[in-house]
């Protein structure tokens, strides 16, 4: 039986299309790559939630576990994880984000 | 705070081969924007890459010596490109 802990985030990550673990919240976000990480979704215009996980060290914990990336903010589209936005960037500068978020929005 | 040359030992323990440069983002050398090449990232995506160079540096993250890092990983003939 999964962790409580693990079951949650299995649930948030399915719950929301494009999904940020990071610091702080949207009005207030915490560190800068947070805000980096908005800013970049902002770009296209899909919605996105962040979690803030700088409150609840436990999830945070596990996430790092599940994920093999020990940093913050970690990203999470159509529930697939994609680490932040040194992976973003290259991708996007490939072009390879604008349909990943046309198919996990299935427009 | 950690010096290149620290970081470099570091991220060559488990790339030999790697040549490092490292940018300090804030005038604390901590904040860091590091780009490796090494032939270890060959045929290795992007997400798995990044993981290399984390379990590299592992201990200066754990210790607080770094406190956030800008990546890049490219082999010998991307980073020719």
């Amino acid at each position: 039986m999964a962790e409580p802990i693990e079951e949650e985030i299995q649930k948030e990550v399915k719950a929301h299309k494009i999904l940020i673990y990071g610091k702080g919240t949207k009005q207030m976000p915490m560190c800068g790559f947070t805000r980096e990480t908005m800013q970049f979704f902002d770009k296209y215009g899909y919605p996105y939630e962040l979690i803030d996980v700088l409150s609840q060290p436990a999830k945070r914990e596990a996430l790092t576990k599940i994920t093999n990336w020990p940093t913050l903010p970690k990203v999470f589209i159509d529930g697939t994880f994609y680490g932040d936005t040194d992976i973003l960037d290259p991708m996007a500068a490939k072009g390879e984000i604008e349909p990943l978020l046309k198919k996990a929005f299935g427009k | 705070m950690i010096t290149p040359d620290v970081l470099t030992d570091y991220i060559r323990k488990s790339m030999p081969d790697a040549v490092v440069s490292v940018m300090d983002r804030t005038g604390t050398m901590n904040h860091l924007k590091v780009s490796v090449v090494s032939a270890a990232f060959q045929g290795k995506n992007l997400l798995d890459r990044h993981r290399m160079i984390y379990q590299a540096l592992d201990a200066p993250m754990k210790d607080g010596r770094i406190h956030a890092l800008e990546l890049t990983a490219k082999t010998q003939d991307e980073h020719e490109m």
